[in-house]
């Protein structure tokens, strides 16, 4: 389907104008917002697996997510309208004490393209506002994010509080950022952990599956 | 004792100071600055090349003047001769004299960007260019050259966001700068990003232990050889595994 392509090849170029005019086309020629939505995904894990191979680098990482948003914002009202459920609610942030955002804000962005209401706390967050929001908005995931070795522990806190408040059956934690690893979610008593973004949203759906 | 220590340069001036002050003969070689921006493993990989470079039999431990830094010391092993690696974060820690200091501070100051005389003096021109860390730091002009005056602008802005989120700078003062160069340029580069500065005194005496030869457990892991560094995921930040 050549709007797709289109589409495809605007994320990659990170050309966000092109990716909304695309956009804007395909839903006029009637195509499903679903089927927009999916090929953005994809498109994202070319982008991931360009940055690993060291061909792009995070301003490129910071384009291609820019146009994926352009494409998302015209979407999202009209996925909304028609009733489509999210394949989960994932409240996100980086944990207390730390402020790295931008790998966050990018596998945000991916879980939205992956079909999840995203709840996004920013950076610095308590445990008891991740609590809060899940709370607030029935999420099913929490995604913990931090940059530190020195702000890790921030991540067993926060599966602690969710274990004391008597919620940890109610919600998946997964976990992720440079210094994080397999080992150390097992150690926490984290669901889940991902290296890389692109690996990010295929946990986040598998966690969210019942 | 004879001992080697390869050290990160931000520690340049506190690692010579103490090495100077030794009763022990200590052969020092520094890497570069920004290993961390390379990323955990690549990291490790650089640090164990430079201790495989040591010679056998002729030191009676190997110092490593590094703290975790982000896991650039996970896995490293000792070969021959013993590693000895303070149980700290990052330099950070080992500037402000023990872990439980640099914890206290930094739960209590959250978006403090930490600076000292290597972080100010050393490795000008030698960022670690990574597909980490490419961007950051480049000007607007640079950005709008490369990306075009839209793109550039919103790379610009998103790569410059953290500026906000930090709120103080602090100049870790340790009693070795010279003159008033160091507080001068801190001071600058806080009022320079918008956030408030303070400075602290540094206690260089967690340094000085370990070129000292005083591994006490507490401080300090030594890593027989066979043996490497793991992070621990506790108090004790790093341990040994067989």
């Amino acid at each position: 389907m050549p709007d797709l392509e289109k589409l495809h090849a605007a994320v990659i170029e990170g050309d966000w104008k092109a990716a909304a005019a695309v956009t804007h086309a395909a839903i006029a020629r009637g195509v499903a917002p679903l089927t927009i939505v999916g090929c953005l995904v994809p498109a994202m894990d070319e982008v991931g697996r360009l940055f690993e191979c060291e061909e792009y680098f995070v301003p490129e990482m910071l384009l291609s997510a820019r146009a994926m948003k352009a494409s998302m914002e015209i979407v999202r009202p009209l996925l909304a309208a028609a009733g489509t459920e999210p394949v989960g609610r994932v409240v996100i942030g980086t944990v207390k004490g730390d402020l790295h955002d931008i790998g966050k804000n990018l596998v945000a962005s991916m879980l939205e393209g992956g079909g999840f209401e995203v709840i996004d706390l920013g950076a610095d967050v308590a445990p008891e506002r991740f609590i809060e929001a899940a709370t607030a908005r029935h999420a099913n995931l929490v995604a913990l994010s931090a940059l530190l070795t020195v702000t890790m522990p921030s991540m067993k806190t926060t599966v602690d509080a969710f274990q004391a408040a008597g919620l940890r059956e109610q919600v998946k934690i997964m976990v992720g950022g440079a210094p994080v690893t397999q080992q150390y979610a097992d150690a926490i008593g984290a669901d889940g952990y991902s290296e890389s973004a692109a690996g990010a949203v295929a946990l986040a759906r598998k966690l969210v599956v019942v | 004792m004879r001992l080697k220590l390869i050290g990160c340069e931000v520690l340049f001036r506190e690692m010579c100071h103490a090495c100077a002050h030794s009763p022990h003969q200590v052969d020092v070689e520094f890497l570069p600055k920004g290993l961390h921006d390379l990323g955990g493993k690549p990291m490790a990989a650089k640090i164990q090349e430079a201790v495989d470079r040591t010679p056998e039999g002729v030191y009676q431990a190997i110092l490593l003047g590094y703290g975790l830094c982000g896991n650039g010391l996970e896995g490293l092993t000792a070969r021959h001769t013993r590693l000895v690696l303070p149980r700290a974060h990052d330099c950070i820690a080992l500037l402000l004299g023990s872990h439980e200091r640099y914890q206290a501070y930094f739960a209590d100051n959250p978006g403090t960007f930490y600076r000292s005389t290597g972080w100010l003096e050393r490795g000008q021109g030698l960022q670690q260019l990574t597909h980490h860390t490419t961007g950051f730091d480049e000007s607007l002009e640079t950005l709008i050259g490369k990306y075009g005056e839209d793109n550039g602008r919103y790379l610009y802005e998103e790569m410059t966001r953290y500026r906000a989120q930090y709120r103080k700078l602090t100049f870790i003062e340790t009693g070795l700068e010279a003159d008033g160069k160091f507080i001068a340029e801190a001071a600058a580069e806080a009022k320079e990003k918008g956030w408030s500065f303070e400075r602290m005194p540094g206690d260089l005496a967690w340094i000085g232990r370990m070129v000292e030869g005083e591994w006490t457990e507490a401080e300090f892991v030594v890593a027989e050889p066979g043996q490497r560094i793991a992070a621990s995921y506790d108090n004790r930040v790093v341990k040994v595994r067989t």
